[in-house]
């Protein structure tokens, strides 16, 4: 095989024809994680937005009649599309961090970058949890005042309360209502805490590495 | 993590960095995936680092994180377009014995080393490295008769290749 021990007795003399990658160079491959958390968050964050959208797919029809018989359908359809076009906002501004980060390649950029990352993951859960919140108090103030039509409308499409007595239906119908909202808070509230939490944790390690080299 | 851990790490890293490159350009084709490969080595030594006791040198342990990487990497990108360039690929040969045929020879050589599968070509490679077979077999996890066996197996294949 005299090509192959040719080509070993040549093999050694290749190296200098390599790129010489400097301390710093390697180093900063190290930080090149952050690139893929942010890319995480990305695609967290339209997983969840898909998640939304299935799950409003797979609402009821019985309660789809009884949001109309309230009339809450136009102001929820309204709700909803500016819910979206929020939610999709968001979901590009993660696309442009993780494109900006991907390219960054100074040190001192990567860090900004990094803090303008967690500061829009930090306004994405805000704007989440703060929307969550206020529309299940908007809705349930509104149930309370117009009791008489929620009872009526509730009547028409279910029959889960029909063993109520007519007195105690509004409490009860809010408190479930309200302890079910909760739960579906809390849930949510884990997730982000678990995920994006998560997510952040690491990307704070990353610049408090980052910021070390710098000095 | 351990600033210390860390700085060691980089300055091996760098002192031993054409291992890396050697096996970047065998198992890539064009300059942004041989970047990309090398980065990718670069994480996955880094996460084993601290399972690196120091009983082996560090060359030798980087060999085997260095290629397992570029064998799992390269079998998940196998069905990409593969593209024959012998751009970057030149050897060093002194002007006495310089011949355009031996040039030539061995640019169709490394392109048959480059075509063998991801296996074959990582134990060419230690052998070209000048790895004798206990270190072959230790470094790929096989036993020493096997790598014996199977370098001879390609170098059979290659011949077929290079005489067809």
């Amino acid at each position: 095989m005299d090509e192959l021990e040719l080509l070993k007795s040549k093999w050694q003399s290749q190296e200098q024809k390599f790129p010489k990658l400097t301390f710093n160079d390697i180093y900063k491959m190290l930080l090149k994680k952050s690139s893929s958390i942010v890319k995480w968050i990305f695609y967290i964050s339209i997983g969840e937005l898909l998640f939304w959208a299935t799950l409003s797919f797979l609402v009821p029809d019985s309660t789809q009649d009884f949001v109309t018989e309230m009339g809450l359908d136009t102001i929820f359809l309204v709700i909803n599309i500016i819910h979206y076009c929020v939610f999709a906002f968001f979901i590009f501004l993660f696309w442009k961090n993780h494109k900006k980060i991907q390219t960054t390649d100074s040190v001192g950029t990567l860090m900004n970058n990094i803090l303008k990352t967690r500061q829009t993951v930090k306004y994405f859960v805000i704007y989440n949890i703060g929307t969550t919140i206020l529309l299940m108090i908007g809705v349930n103030i509104f149930y309370y005042v117009n009791g008489d039509a929620l009872a009526a409308a509730v009547k028409h499409n279910t029959h889960q309360y029909d063993a109520i007595p007519p007195e105690l239906f509004l409490e009860k119908f809010l408190l479930l209502n309200i302890i079910g909202g909760a739960i579906m808070l809390a849930l949510v509230l884990l997730f982000y805490f678990l995920v994006y939490g998560f997510l952040l944790k690491r990307l704070k390690r990353n610049y408090k590495e980052l910021q070390k080299m710098e000095m | 993590m351990n600033k210390e851990l860390e700085h060691k790490f980089v300055t091996e890293l760098e002192s031993n960095q054409n291992i890396v490159h050697k096996i970047c350009r065998l198992y890539t084709n064009d300059r942004d995936a041989h970047n990309d490969l090398f980065q990718e080595i670069t994480i996955q030594l880094w996460r084993a680092y601290p399972k690196f006791r120091g009983d082996s040198k560090f060359s030798t342990w980087m060999y085997r994180v260095a290629l397992n990487t570029a064998i799992t990497l390269y079998r998940k990108s196998k069905r990409r377009v593969q593209t024959q360039d012998f751009e970057g690929v030149s050897f060093k040969i002194s002007s006495e014995d310089y011949d355009d045929t031996i040039e030539e020879q061995l640019k169709l050589m490394y392109a048959a080393v480059k075509d063998l599968n991801d296996i074959d070509k990582a134990l060419v490679f230690l052998y070209l490295e000048d790895k004798n077979y206990k270190e072959i077999s230790e470094t790929l996890g096989i036993s020493e008769v096997n790598s014996r066996v199977k370098m001879n197996r390609i170098k059979g294949k290659l011949r077929k290749v290079l005489n067809p």
